[in-house]
């Protein structure tokens, strides 16, 4: 049966065997629990609104893609593009995540219990990433805004990215946050967001400003 | 898109026999065929043919399948060598040979030779490559009965040149026996570099940018570099993208782009180096009972090589 059509409200599901196939669960808009016994491949729990998702395996490239609302799961590594353009709810991988996770987020939180690869945070536009490990070359390349908390070493900023001091009230979120996952030695983090040193941009869309 | 594959068995060798390298490819290929149907193909590596060498060419007609072959057997004779057996399967001609000068002589007159297309010259490696999917490819060239140490697979979403086989990977870097390659990416700075190599002499069967890195290890190679100092220039000097691997007489190496662009990832086990585009084709050659365990699998990121040798 198609996970889609199971997929209702309160329910819970496991889908057996996953064996690392592409797409599995995707467009997922109900309040439900999904578990995957493996891992997965492309695009696992992509487009999804509301379900709450486990992943007992690795993830394969772009997991959780556009995520809206909901939580996902990835008990080992994911592979690239992980929580791409993401908007709300939270991706968390236990593991290590390949390159450019998070790229182009727009929201919600991306959670990275191992290293985060190259260009972390690519043109990430809202939300936050927090990595209990190191950050890789060019982390945060291009942000617009929000904010990369590292709790490990960072080879190199990209471009426009800057170390900011950070609030104790933001220390307190992302300690919840951890804690929820149950990461409670990692006390300590370098915040990184955009400089806006190349931020030539107005802050209102083209239709908000004729409608002035 | 292109799918790539490649294993190694690490306690191989005369001790303990050869391996289903042939099989275990076509295993990891299958399940990526969703990554390109054009074309397939396979280097299994480890025959040994005590100093021989094997030739594997191709010839675009079936009906001339036979003559070609003659063909390409006196060619070897007069360039020196003795034909020790030949056969031909279609428009697949293989020959086994006895040759003592450079393959780079034997390679070039086999070249010379009208109607031959020459995918590999090995003294323990051999290249296979057909149209279609790694399944048809199985049927048709038995791929599965293979036994090798380790060995490379492809399979082909064509992007910038034609589709018929002799585009299709592995690209033998003529004329060194033993080393081919397979690819995922596209090249930008192809036409640059082959002008080049042409000016110094190298060869060029087709126009796949693929090609072009077969031929680049080839010329470091000549020049007496290592093969991993090979792959890490390569880093440097090949722009675009790519993920490729390659095959040698002695092991196997990836060299990853400075993007990221294209995937990969690794697994090392007790007995193998299993190394493919996609988790679900390392998954293609766990042990029976292992289908569902989880396993440790490395996803290598920007400007990384790696090699593994017997």
């Amino acid at each position: 049966m198609q996970l889609k059509e199971l997929a209702a409200p309160g329910s819970e599901i496991t889908v057996a065997n996953p064996n690392a196939r592409h797409n599995l669960g995707v467009g997922i808009f109900e309040d439900c629990a999904i578990r995957f016994a493996g891992s997965v491949g492309y695009y696992a729990a992509s487009l999804l609104d509301g379900p709450e998702v486990l992943i007992e395996g690795n993830a394969g490239w772009a997991v959780g893609d556009n995520m809206m609302s909901g939580k996902i799961t990835v008990t080992r590594d994911a592979g690239a593009s992980a929580g791409s353009t993401m908007r709300g709810g939270e991706l968390f991988i236990g593991g290590n995540a390949g390159a450019r996770a998070g790229i182009s987020m727009k929201g919600g939180s991306l959670v990275i219990g191992g290293n985060a690869g190259f260009l972390t945070g690519f043109m990430m536009q809202k939300g936050r990433i927090i990595i209990c490990g190191d950050a890789g070359e060019a982390l945060g390349d291009s942000m617009y805004e929000g904010a990369i908390y590292v709790a490990g070493n960072i080879a190199s900023l990209g471009a426009d990215a800057t170390v900011e001091e950070m609030t104790e009230d933001e220390l307190i979120d992302v300690l919840t946050v951890l804690e929820a996952r149950g990461i409670t030695d990692k006390r300590s983090f370098t915040k990184v967001v955009s400089a806006k040193r190349f931020y030539n941009y107005d802050s209102l869309e083209r239709l908000e400003k004729s409608a002035l | 898109m292109c799918g790539v594959s490649g294993i190694l068995h690490k306690s191989a060798g005369f001790a303990s026999g050869l391996s289903p390298v042939g099989e275990q490819l076509i295993r990891m290929l299958e399940p990526m065929t969703h990554r390109g149907r054009d074309s397939s193909g396979v280097t299994v590596v480890g025959e040994d043919l005590e100093g021989d060498l094997v030739v594997r060419l191709w010839t675009g007609s079936v009906r001339e399948a036979a003559d070609v072959l003659a063909r390409a057997e006196e060619t070897v004779r007069r360039a020196g060598g003795v034909v020790c057996s030949s056969h031909h399967t279609g428009q697949f001609l293989r020959l086994v040979v006895n040759f003592e000068g450079e393959t780079s002589e034997l390679a070039a007159a086999l070249l010379e030779t009208p109607g031959v297309a020459l995918h590999s010259i090995g003294h323990t490696s051999e290249v296979i490559k057909d149209v279609g999917t790694p399944v048809a490819m199985d049927q048709r060239h038995d791929i599965g009965a293979i036994r090798g140490t380790h060995g490379i697979g492809h399979v082909r979403m064509a992007t910038e040149s034609r589709v018929d086989v002799n585009h299709a990977h592995p690209f033998w870097a003529y004329p060194f026996p033993d080393v081919s390659v397979v690819h995922n990416g596209q090249l930008t700075n192809y036409h640059k570099l082959r002008r080049m190599y042409e000016d110094q002499g190298h060869h060029f069967q087709t126009g796949n940018d693929s090609e072009l890195i077969a031929v680049y290890l080839a010329d470091k190679l000549a020049h007496g570099e290592q093969l991993d100092d090979a792959l890490r220039s390569s880093l440097d000097d090949l722009d675009g993208t790519f993920t490729y691997l390659v095959a040698t007489r002695e092991g196997l190496g990836y060299a990853k782009d400075e993007w990221s662009a294209k995937p990969l990832v690794t697994m090392e086990t007790d007995d193998v180096i299993a190394i493919a585009s996609e988790e679900v084709a390392l998954r293609g050659i766990l042990p029976p009972g292992m289908e569902g365990e989880e396993i440790d699998r490395v996803e290598p990121q920007k400007s990384e090589v790696m090699t593994w040798l017997l």
